[in-house]
């Protein structure tokens, strides 16, 4: 269905926003990101797929309190929505009756 | 302390971010920036933040607010809607400008690729700012100069020992091998470089060692495409190649590949080997001489050294190294043996500094070949701007009501250069591609060399170009109907369509480009036809010359010369059983070459003299058909000829100062014994730019060789046999050379040459200047026509009552086409006038580079004014014609 499907970024970016829990701003998600998957990303480019991913109803965003430091700008905080959750679950579960559906025979083969 | 990111970046990014995402946004690329601050310092820093805030141009991230639809944006878009219906509406205008903007931008485009390369040759290194050539001018008064870009193998290490400044110095020699072992060897220029030569200039090593290029005397690096020539799709690393030095064969191992040097540098060359070799290939004295010029020295200076500096101790510097060394009997004195540097990026452009290894090309021909690109780009300007300025009274109403709705004058300014605006973008898209497509046919046409690669950031160009043609054009009309006042609009009164005398001058000044550009071509055309035509004292047609090889055991240069004689009288005697084949002769040098033996002596009474030296068999000047004003030629079997006679040419026994010339000896005490025989007419053997200089022609150069001080060999004095082909097909003519060449030398490749061809080759950059402004004459006509049929059609469509009118009262068609034709003939006639004096003034400086040069005749003005004022008529027939014909009725009866 159009606007449920997830791209590899975007359902990296989700699944970062789910486990960072109350702490999901988009330097953190970056910085998770980076440390986790080892890739080189952009802030720019998480600030994009947050706000895709804002429309199409799976995150929802709210500004945190007054900062000190980054000069005093506030920070915006992403939580999963119901409609997010649902689709990670969905994505999850596809891939793993796909995976368990590959024969271990192949493994045998390829090493 | 708190840092804070670049102002501006910070700026930018709130202007056009929404302002609902702005806060976290910024806060965000700021904690960034102060991480990356801490890990990577302040100017790294900056550059990722303000790329950051690049990057963040988003769609989702742009302002979605009122304030954008309302501004410029909104109305710029709405702008380029009604320029796109004017244009449609008026089809026929439209595609007349652009067509013009589409001939003017593609001639403009193409001859600016050709000035952008002539300009940026040897531009691609990356220390080019640091690096000079040297040259060496010996100067001993009295007209004796000797002045070298070639320079002292001494001169490397002279540089390198003796001034800090100098970070490294380089040699670059080309010289001739015969390459290959055995059969089929090839003569090929080799390049004798120093080892680290890689590490000033930036040619690129693809296999080898980077370092180390040529570790060893006995290595060779090749191009890419020599690696293809000589091993085809083999590894050609490690291979071996061979070249003769010397007397022996010696080989060389393949060290390194490097790509293809580009067509854009003065240094080119396809195989390579180290200095090191420079003992086996010169002698000690040549390796220590002061007056031996062989290498192009190239000096690299350190980073922030001053080239001032150099300079300044370079007298102090040669005059302690020299010594005790002299010039003759004198001791060497302060200012007479001066080194300069030149810079890399200089070579190409300078024709004041000699000739090095390789070409320069006539900064005035660039010059002169951009300027005319400018100018058919301006005429393609002209066009749009006297078509639209003159279209502007359809658009009055327009403006009117524009302005009653409250249109400031700056948005009507900015909606009518909009329109032009969009409509060069069209022609600039279209021309671009057209030149990019035509970079082939025009290589093939004027016989320039251009390599143009598209790259991204060339769209930028285009796209700039466009907008400063776009406003250029369109800046007239634009204030013309901006100006225009409401009140009288609105009433019905007529609008005068901008001041008619600037528009008048536009054209004028249209017309003054287009025939300045046919009378130089007609010009140049004639010069050329005039250096090809002219008599040059001597018959060629038919020759074919070919260069004969000295033994490789003859080491003196006269020794040299006498083995190439008797290699080329085995050929000849071969070459003479072939009843189609006339006239064998040999000389040591032909016609059609520049840079024939230089040499030069003090004479008995201290007198400075040069001549330049030609030596010959007894058949050249018959083969040639030269003619002798006094005395006699030289006999074949003449014991006293081939020993001791000498020919002059008429300059040399004016230069000698010679009352009676036959049974005189030349001035000067040290000539072995010799006795003038004869004096030939001037004949023309270098080209036409300069003027017949005095030549000694003997059949035995040692008696002259023995009373010299300096010799200058640019052209190879070993022989050449020529002779003369009576047969129908010339290719047969070089298959019996061919044929015999590889009975006689079969380890040698075969080599011919046409001396016409040689001749003619001569004049080749004129002759390819002379095509490039054909080309851009005819655009520039196709041009200026266009624009003359617009702008008559409008002529003819405000006057449709008057001539309505007229033909009512009798007027015939013939008395209505003069009355429209009057205008225009004016202006034309103006333009005629005005151009006379320019194109007399400009030709005749162009015509400066000659010695022998065609006048400027009336009947070229004549010519071109006339052409001129024929197709202006052809071109404003069409309407006006039509105008003249038109029954009156038509045109009267709406109101």
């Amino acid at each position: 269905m159009r606007g449920e499907h997830l791209g590899e970024l975007e359902e990296l970016v989700l699944l970062t926003v789910g486990s960072l829990m109350q702490e999901a701003y988009a330097v953190a998600i970056l910085e998770e990101i980076i440390t986790n998957t080892n890739r080189k990303m952009d802030v720019t480019a998480v600030h994009s797929v947050l706000r895709r991913l804002e429309k199409k109803g799976f995150v929802t965003s709210e500004m945190g309190g007054a900062t000190s430091d980054r000069g005093g700008r506030r920070k915006r905080f992403f939580t999963l929505t119901k409609a997010g959750r649902r689709v990670l679950d969905e994505t999850m579960e596809l891939r793993l009756s796909l995976y368990q559906k590959m024969p271990k025979l192949t493994f045998s083969v390829l090493s | 302390m708190t840092h804070y990111p670049p102002k501006w970046a910070d700026r930018f990014l709130e202007w056009y971010c929404d302002e609902s995402l702005v806060e976290d946004l910024q806060g965000d690329l700021y904690e960034l920036y102060l991480k990356r601050r801490e890990k990577r310092g302040g100017l790294i820093a900056n550059i990722s933040y303000f790329w950051w805030v690049l990057r963040s141009v988003r769609l989702s991230a742009i302002k979605k607010n009122q304030k954008l639809k309302n501004s410029i944006f909104a109305m710029t878009r709405n702008n380029f809607k009604i320029a796109l219906r004017v244009l449609w509406r008026d089809k026929f205008n439209s595609s007349l400008n652009l067509f013009g903007l589409i001939i003017g931008i593609t001639c403009f485009l193409l001859l600016g690729f050709y000035v952008k390369q002539e300009i940026s040759f040897d531009h691609f290194h990356s220390k080019k700012d640091r690096i000079y050539r040297s040259w060496l001018k010996e100067d001993y008064g009295e007209g004796q100069v000797f002045f070298n870009s070639h320079t002292p193998l001494r001169f490397e290490s002279l540089f390198e020992d003796n001034f800090p400044e100098v970070e490294k110095s380089v040699q670059y020699i080309l010289s001739n091998f015969l390459v290959g072992r055995g059969e089929n060897r090839i003569n090929e220029s080799v390049a004798i470089i120093s080892p680290d030569f890689f590490e000033v200039f930036d040619f690129q090593l693809i296999e080898g060692d980077k370092d180390k290029p040529l570790p060893t005397p006995n290595d060779i690096i090749i191009s890419q495409e020599y690696a293809r020539k000589y091993f085809g799709d083999n590894d050609a690393l490690g291979k071996t190649i061979s070249l003769e030095v010397g007397q022996d064969i010696k080989d060389f191992k393949v060290s390194g590949i490097f790509k293809d040097i580009r067509y854009e540098s003065s240094i080119n060359f396809d195989l390579a080997i180290s200095t090191d070799n420079n003992r086996t290939l010169f002698s000690e004295r040549a390796m220590n001489a002061w007056f031996n010029v062989v290498a192009e020295t190239y000096v690299l200076l350190k980073e922030g050294a001053s080239i001032d500096n150099v300079n300044d101790k370079m007298q102090d510097v040669v005059l302690s190294q020299m010594g005790d060394v002299s010039y003759g009997d004198e001791a060497m004195q302060r200012d007479q043996y001066n080194i300069g540097l030149q810079p890399l990026t200089d070579i190409h452009l300078n024709p004041d500094i000699p000739l090095g290894n390789a070409p320069v090309a006539n900064p005035q021909y660039v010059f002169i070949l951009g300027t005319i690109g400018l100018l058919v780009l301006i005429i393609a300007c002209i066009n749009y701007t006297t078509l639209s300025a003159g279209q502007s009274l359809r658009r009055a109403k327009e403006v009117g009501m524009r302005k009653v709705l409250g249109a400031y004058k700056g948005t009507l300014v900015y909606q009518y250069l909009s329109e032009s605006i969009l409509l060069t973008t069209i022609a600039m898209l279209i021309g671009a591609t057209f030149s990019y497509l035509l970079i082939p046919t025009f290589n093939r046409l004027t016989g320039t060399e251009i390599f143009l690669q598209f790259e991204m950031w060339h769209v930028g160009i285009y796209a700039l170009l466009a907008l400063i043609i776009g406003t250029i054009a369109g800046s007239y009309p634009a204030l013309v109907l901006s100006g225009f006042k409401t009140i009288n609009i609105l009433r019905g009164g007529n609008q005068s369509p901008g001041k008619m005398t600037t528009r008048k001058g536009m054209v004028v000044f249209q017309f003054l480009i287009t025939v300045f550009l046919i009378t130089t071509t007609l010009i140049m055309r004639k010069q050329i036809e005039y250096l090809q035509n002219k008599d040059l004292g001597i018959k060629y047609d038919a020759v074919i010359s070919t260069q004969m090889r000295a033994s490789p055991s003859a080491q003196r240069l006269s020794e040299r010369i006498t083995s190439g004689f008797d290699n080329g009288q085995l050929l000849k005697s071969r070459l003479e059983k072939y009843p189609e084949i006339s006239d064998v002769a040999m000389g040591s040098h032909v016609f059609g070459t520049s840079g024939w033996a230089h040499l030069a002596y003090s004479d008995d009474k201290g007198v400075f003299r040069w001549f330049r030296l030609l030596c010959v068999d007894a058949n050249y000047f018959k083969t040639f058909g030269i003619d002798m004003l006094q005395g006699r030629g030289f006999e074949e079997g003449n014991g006293l000829d081939m020993r001791q006679s000498v020919v002059l040419n008429k300059s040399a026994v004016e230069h000698f100062g010679l009352k009676n010339p036959l049974g005189a000896k030349l001035p000067g005490d040290e000539f072995g014994d010799h006795q003038i025989i004869g004096v030939t007419d001037d004949f023309h053997y270098s080209s036409l730019h300069s003027e017949v200089e005095p030549l000694v022609i003997v059949m035995n150069p040692v008696p002259i060789f023995m009373g010299i001080s300096d010799a200058n060999f640019a052209d190879s004095p070993i022989p050449k046999l020529v002779f003369t082909y009576n047969g129908s097909n010339l290719s047969e003519g070089t298959d019996i050379l061919k044929k015999e060449w590889e009975a006689l030398f079969p380890n040698e490749s075969w080599n011919f040459n046409f001396i016409d061809e040689q001749i003619a080759a001569q004049y080749e950059s004129e002759a390819r200047m002379n095509k490039l402004v054909t080309i851009a004459t005819i655009l520039s006509i196709i041009i200026a026509s266009l624009g003359l049929l617009g702008l008559s059609m409008l002529v003819v469509n405000s006057k449709v009552k008057e001539i309505g009118i007229r033909k009512v009262m009798g007027a015939s068609p013939v008395s209505i086409f003069r009355l429209l034709a009057r205008g225009f003939s004016i202006q034309l006639l103006i333009a005629i006038i005005l151009s006379i004096p320019i194109t007399i003034y400009m030709m005749n400086k162009w015509l400066d580079n000659f010695a022998y040069r065609t006048d400027i005749g009336v009947w070229i003005f004549a010519i071109s004014s006339l052409a001129s004022l024929l197709i202006a008529f052809l071109v404003i027939s069409y309407h006006t014609m039509r105008a003249a014909k038109v029954n009156p009725v038509n045109s009267l009866r709406t109101e």
